[in-house]
C-alpha cells in the first residue's frame, strides 16, 4: 500500500506545518491537521490515523503537497491513508454506496440516456465489467 | 486535430451544457473531439478504495487512446488530474511493466507511456492558441465582469501537469477568457477548493467551502462565475441555494462554463452553449449583451 509515495521521504518532514497553515479545511475545523497527520503516520501510530475520521475531510486540493518545503507529497500520502483504512475495514457509508454503484455501471454516476436523448446528445452505454475485473486482479496484489 | 475525448462520469450525466458546448466549440475551432466508447472511469473515486486498483483504471484508459494512436483531451479537471498522475507514475519502467501484465489479462494492449493528457482549455491555451481564438471572436463581451474558479485539479498537482499553470496566481483561465472581451477579476479567495469531493463526508465543511466562494463574488457583483469542471459547477451552482441555506444567505450568482463563454462571444446560439439548462439564470447577462 505504501508503493505510491515514498515512506522514506516522510522522514524529511521538520514538522514544520505549512502543509497544515496552508490548508482550507485547518482554516475552517482545527481539527484537521496534515503536519500531524504526517507525524502520527511517520511514528508509526498509522493506526490512529486510519480509524480517524479527519482523513475523510481532505478535499484533495493538493494546496499541502505544493507548499511542502521538503517535496513530501501530503496528498497523495493522506489519500494513500484513506485506501488503507477502507483495506482495514474503516469503510464510510458513502464508499460503500460509490463502490456499489461502480460495479453495478461501471461509472461512479449512473448514465441517464433519456436526459441526454432529450438534450439532443447520443447515448452512452454503462460498462460494468471492467470495474469488477480490476478490483478482482487489484485485491490479489496484497 | 484529432483527439480522444475524455468525457468523464459526472459530465455527461450531470453536466450536459458542458458536453454540449463543449462539442459546439470544439466544432467551430476545427478541433475533432472523437468519442471513444472504451473509456472506462478514471480511477479518480476508486483511489479513496483501492491505489492500485485506480492506477489500472487510469492506465487502461491511457493503453486505450495509445493504440487508438491520439492524445486525450478532457473536461473534468479530476479526471485530468488522475490520468496525468498515472502517466507519470507510469513513466517508472517497473511499475509499467507490472501495470501492462494486469492489462493484458482485461484485453487491453501495454501502453508504452506516448500519450498527452490535456484540458480542452489548457489545450485551447498551449496548442491552439489565444491569437486563433480571437480571430473567431464576432460578439466581443466587453461589457461582463467574470470571477474565474479554476478548480485545484486543474494545475494540480503541478508536477503531473508539466507546471503549466501557476497554483497560487493561475493565469491560464483568466488569459483565455480576456480574449473575448470580457473582464476577470481579481478576488480574494480566487484560489479556494470547491468542496465537493468531501461533500459525502464531510458535508458542512463542503457546503462552507463553497459559500466563502459564492459569497465573495457576490459581494463583488460580477456578472458570473466561469468554471472549468463539472464537480465545481455541481458545488456552486446545483447546490448554491443549499450552501447559502447553511451560511444563513440568498446567493443568486450565475455559473457558466468557460467553453459557454468562449462560445457566446464566437457567435453561437443559445441552444448550442446549453444556455437553457443554467439552473441560476442567466437574463441579466444577456440583457447586457444586447445594445
Amino acid at each position: 500500500m505504501y508503493k505510491f509515495f515514498d515512506r522514506e521521504k516522510l522522514k524529511y518532514c521538520y514538522q514544520c506545518g505549512r502543509c497544515s497553515s496552508g490548508c482550507d479545511i485547518n482554516r475552517l475545523d482545527i481539527s484537521f491537521q496534515p503536519h500531524r497527520l504526517l507525524h502520527l503516520i511517520s511514528m508509526g501510530a498509522i493506526d490512529k490515523v486510519l480509524k480517524s475520521d479527519t482523513i475523510w475531510k481532505c478535499t484533495t486540493c493538493f494546496t499541502c503537497s505544493e507548499r511542502c518545503p521538503q517535496g513530501i507529497k501530503v496528498t497523495e500520502i493522506l489519500w494513500t491513508a484513506r485506501a488503507m483504512a477502507v483495506k482495514s475495514n474503516y469503510i464510510p457509508e458513502l464508499l460503500i454506496t460509490q463502490k456499489d454503484i461502480l460495479l453495478r455501471t461501471g461509472r461512479l454516476i449512473p448514465m441517464d440516456n433519456k436526459k441526454r436523448e432529450k438534450s439532443g446528445l447520443t447515448a452512452i452505454q454503462e460498462e460494468p465489467s471492467v470495474v469488477d475485473r480490476i478490483f478482482e486482479i487489484a485485491e490479489k496484489e496484497k | 486535430m484529432r483527439y480522444a475525448f475524455y468525457l468523464g462520469c459526472a459530465t455527461p450525466v450531470k453536466a450536459l451544457k458542458y458536453e454540449i458546448s463543449t462539442r459546439n466549440l470544439a466544432k467551430i475551432l476545427g478541433i475533432e473531439l472523437v468519442d471513444i466508447p472504451e473509456f472506462g472511469c478514471c480511477g479518480f473515486p476508486v483511489k479513496s478504495m483501492d491505489s492500485f486498483a485506480a492506477l489500472l483504471m487510469a492506465a487502461r484508459n491511457l493503453a486505450i487512446a495509445e493504440e487508438k494512436g491520439m492524445d486525450i483531451i478532457g473536461v473534468c479537471t479530476g479526471c485530468m488530474a488522475i490520468l496525468s498522475e498515472a502517466r507519470e507514475y507510469l513513466e517508472d519502467e517497473k511499475l509499467r511493466g507490472k501495470v501492462n501484465g494486469k492489462l493484458k489479462a482485461i484485453g487491453v494492449k501495454e501502453y508504452t507511456g506516448r500519450v498527452k493528457i490535456k484540458h480542452f482549455a489548457r489545450f485551447l491555451y498551449e496548442d491552439y492558441r489565444l491569437d486563433r481564438i480571437r480571430d473567431k471572436i464576432v460578439t466581443p463581451l466587453a461589457s461582463l465582469e467574470f470571477g474565474i474558479h479554476y478548480g485545484c485539479h486543474y494545475m494540480k498537482p503541478t508536477h503531473a501537469h508539466g507546471h503549466f499553470d501557476d497554483p497560487s496566481r493561475p493565469f491560464t483561465l483568466d488569459d483565455i477568457i480576456s480574449v473575448t472581451g470580457a473582464r476577470p477579476i481579481n478576488y480574494p479567495n480566487k484560489n479556494l477548493c470547491c468542496g465537493l469531493t468531501i461533500m459525502g463526508t464531510a458535508e458542512d465543511l463542503s457546503f462552507r467551502l463553497a459559500a466563502e466562494k459564492l459569497e465573495c463574488l457576490s459581494n463583488k457583483g460580477v456578472d458570473a462565475m466561469v468554471v472549468a469542471c463539472p464537480s465545481c459547477c455541481i458545488a456552486y451552482e446545483n447546490n448554491q441555494r443549499l450552501a447559502g441555506k447553511r451560511a444563513g444567505k440568498e446567493f443568486n450568482l450565475p455559473v457558466l462554463y468557460f467553453t459557454q463563454v468562449i462560445g457566446l462571444a464566437m457567435g453561437l446560439s443559445e441552444k448550442e452553449l446549453g444556455f437553457e439548462l443554467n439552473r441560476i439564470k442567466v437574463d441579466r447577462l444577456a440583457e447586457k449583451l444586447i445594445p
